[in-house]
């Protein structure tokens, strides 16, 4: 069943319109798992954004996103308010600043049901403190009373998930949830997304500029570049066969393992040459 | 025998107040010339530490580090040019790295003008080791005339690049220099690094995280943890059969393709 259908989408930004996304169209099932690859300035974030109606008021927006039957384009803040952290809810890269740095982080988590879930709100701590532990917090209760620069990285992005899970949302967009991360924990809190999403049911847009996390985590992708989609595919297909030369590019250097040390590593210039390269 | 280029010995360095933190405790280590030595743990292990000592960018708490036979601890800055000539740092993220106010003429040519660095330094035309160094790292020489800002960050990196080789150092220590770049911009800087240092004979100090980064790049490698080594070798041999179970831990959580 299609949770999420975006047509035709186009966001422009000030008075010269410098567009940042045009005319993405693209589709996301009830629980699947979509990730969306591109570098620097593709995109893919301001296509997040325009989903979760949090473009700055310069933003114009364009096409169509229908959300469980819903437009989303043209949506009142007040409405679209409504429905984040509740029907969507979003990952953000760097912890650090999507947490308050002010507030104990069982509080933060409690707000986001609180806000949506009036009736559930008498027994919210309890809620928080089994969503932490779902989130592979083991000692939930201590982390809850704790302030965001008393935890660990790995501890703060795990709270952030649970503030995005604990409302049960149909879609969870996570913006390079694992990029602000060391490898070992990048491992840790991929292997957890991966679980958490199947236990909980909800459909993931992941947007990463590194085609190995998103082979960890997703099952089809999308290729990014200068604000259009230039190709869409299973993952296993873009790795084995893919299409458009920028993509070849990308998945010539994800494959850096398999280069002899030493050796030149292959860029994406290689297959994909551009002009402002250099 | 000729001096190691870098000789650690019981490198210690404490902060706070009583000690409460060992960021580095008892680390020795060599440094050949022509040597690529990368520096891999967690955030906390100590890696920052560590290069920033050998950079003279900080003191130790105890323990020793001779450069080229010559201890360098507790020098005073104005005895230190002969460091910082030879040695040059670059650092990870070239958005804070590089001064957004200043040309990238003037950020690269300023090693060049330090009073420090003037001494040791032989008498360099600035305009043509400029124009040198912004062609090693293939940036044209209208780049001098341009601002930070006006980069992209693979670019912003090369720029980082050029101005650590204006003063034609033997070490360039690198501080997770691709770590804020997209995957596909890294290959280029990557590239350029191998390159430059095979080049100009250079003795490269690589800190990262990112071990498949480090194993292309290095010809041996140091694994620290807690301000510790855990282990220590060539690069190949530490890869093939890590020692240490912590070793074991970094080599897996390295995200592959899964299909």
């Amino acid at each position: 069943m299609t949770l999420l259908e975006v047509e035709g989408l186009t966001v422009s930004f000030g008075r010269s319109r410098r567009v940042a996304v045009k005319q993405a169209s693209f589709t996301l099932d009830k629980g699947q798992r979509l990730g969306i690859i591109g570098e620097s300035g593709s995109g893919k974030t301001v296509t997040a954004l325009a989903l979760m109606g949090l473009l700055p008021e310069t933003a114009q927006v364009s096409g169509s996103i229908r959300l469980a039957g819903r437009e989303l384009v043209g949506l009142g803040d007040a409405a679209h308010a409504g429905l984040r952290g509740d029907l969507l809810s979003m990952v953000f890269q760097e912890p650090m600043t999507a947490l308050d740095p002010t507030m104990r982080v069982g509080r933060q988590v409690a707000e986001v049901l609180r806000l949506h879930a009036p009736n559930r709100a008498g027994g919210a701590r309890r809620a928080v403190i089994e969503m932490l532990g779902r989130v592979g917090l083991n000692d939930a209760e201590r982390i809850a009373d704790s302030y965001p620069h008393q935890l660990s990285g790995g501890q703060r992005q795990r709270c952030l998930l649970a503030m995005a899970l604990i409302n049960s949302p149909d879609l969870v967009i996570c913006d390079e949830p694992t990029t602000a991360l060391d490898v070992t924990v990048q491992a840790r809190v991929l292997k957890l997304l991966d679980e958490v999403l199947t236990a909980e049911g909800a459909a993931c847009l992941f947007i990463s500029h590194d085609l190995a996390v998103v082979s960890q985590v997703c099952s089809d992708v999308l290729v990014m570049l200068d604000g259009r989609i230039v190709e869409a595919a299973p993952v296993a297909k873009l790795f084995t066969s893919p299409e458009h030369p920028y993509t070849r590019g990308l998945v010539a250097t994800a494959r850096m393992d398999q280069i002899p040390p030493g050796q030149h590593l292959p860029t994406v210039e290689d297959f994909y040459p551009r002009a402002e390269a250099q | 025998m000729t001096d190691p280029l870098y000789q650690v010995s019981d490198l210690t360095r404490v902060f706070g107040r009583g000690g409460r933190v060992r960021a580095l405790d008892g680390v020795s280590l060599q440094v050949e010339a022509g040597q690529r030595l990368g520096i891999v743990g967690e955030s906390g292990s100590g890696k920052s530490t560590l290069i920033r000592l050998m950079a003279a960018l900080d003191r130790p708490t105890s323990g020793s580090i001779r450069f080229e036979g010559r201890e360098i601890t507790g020098l005073a800055e104005r005895d230190l040019g002969f460091l910082r000539a030879s040695v040059q740092p670059v650092f990870q993220d070239p958005r804070s790295s590089l001064n957004p106010r200043m040309t990238v003429g003037s950020i690269v040519t300023e090693p060049l003008r330090s009073r420090h660095l003037r001494r040791s330094l032989e008498r360099v035309d600035p305009r043509r080791r400029l124009s040198e160094v912004l062609a090693a790292v293939d940036l044209p020489p209208e780049a001098a005339r341009g601002y930070p800002h006006e980069f992209s960050g693979g670019q912003r990196q090369r720029i980082a690049i050029a101005r650590a080789l204006a003063p034609d150092p033997r070490v360039l220590i690198a501080d997770e220099p691709v770590s804020a770049l997209d995957v596909s911009v890294r290959a280029q800087v990557l590239n350029l690094l191998a390159d430059l240092v095979t080049a100009r004979g250079l003795t490269l100090i690589f800190v990262s995280h990112d071990l498949t980064v480090v194993r292309h790049l290095c010809d041996s490698v140091v694994v620290l943890r807690n301000g510790r080594i855990e282990e220590q070798g060539g690069t190949e041999e530490v890869f093939a059969r890590p020692k240490a179970d912590y070793t074991r831990a970094l080599i897996a959580a390295v995200p592959g393709i899964r299909l």
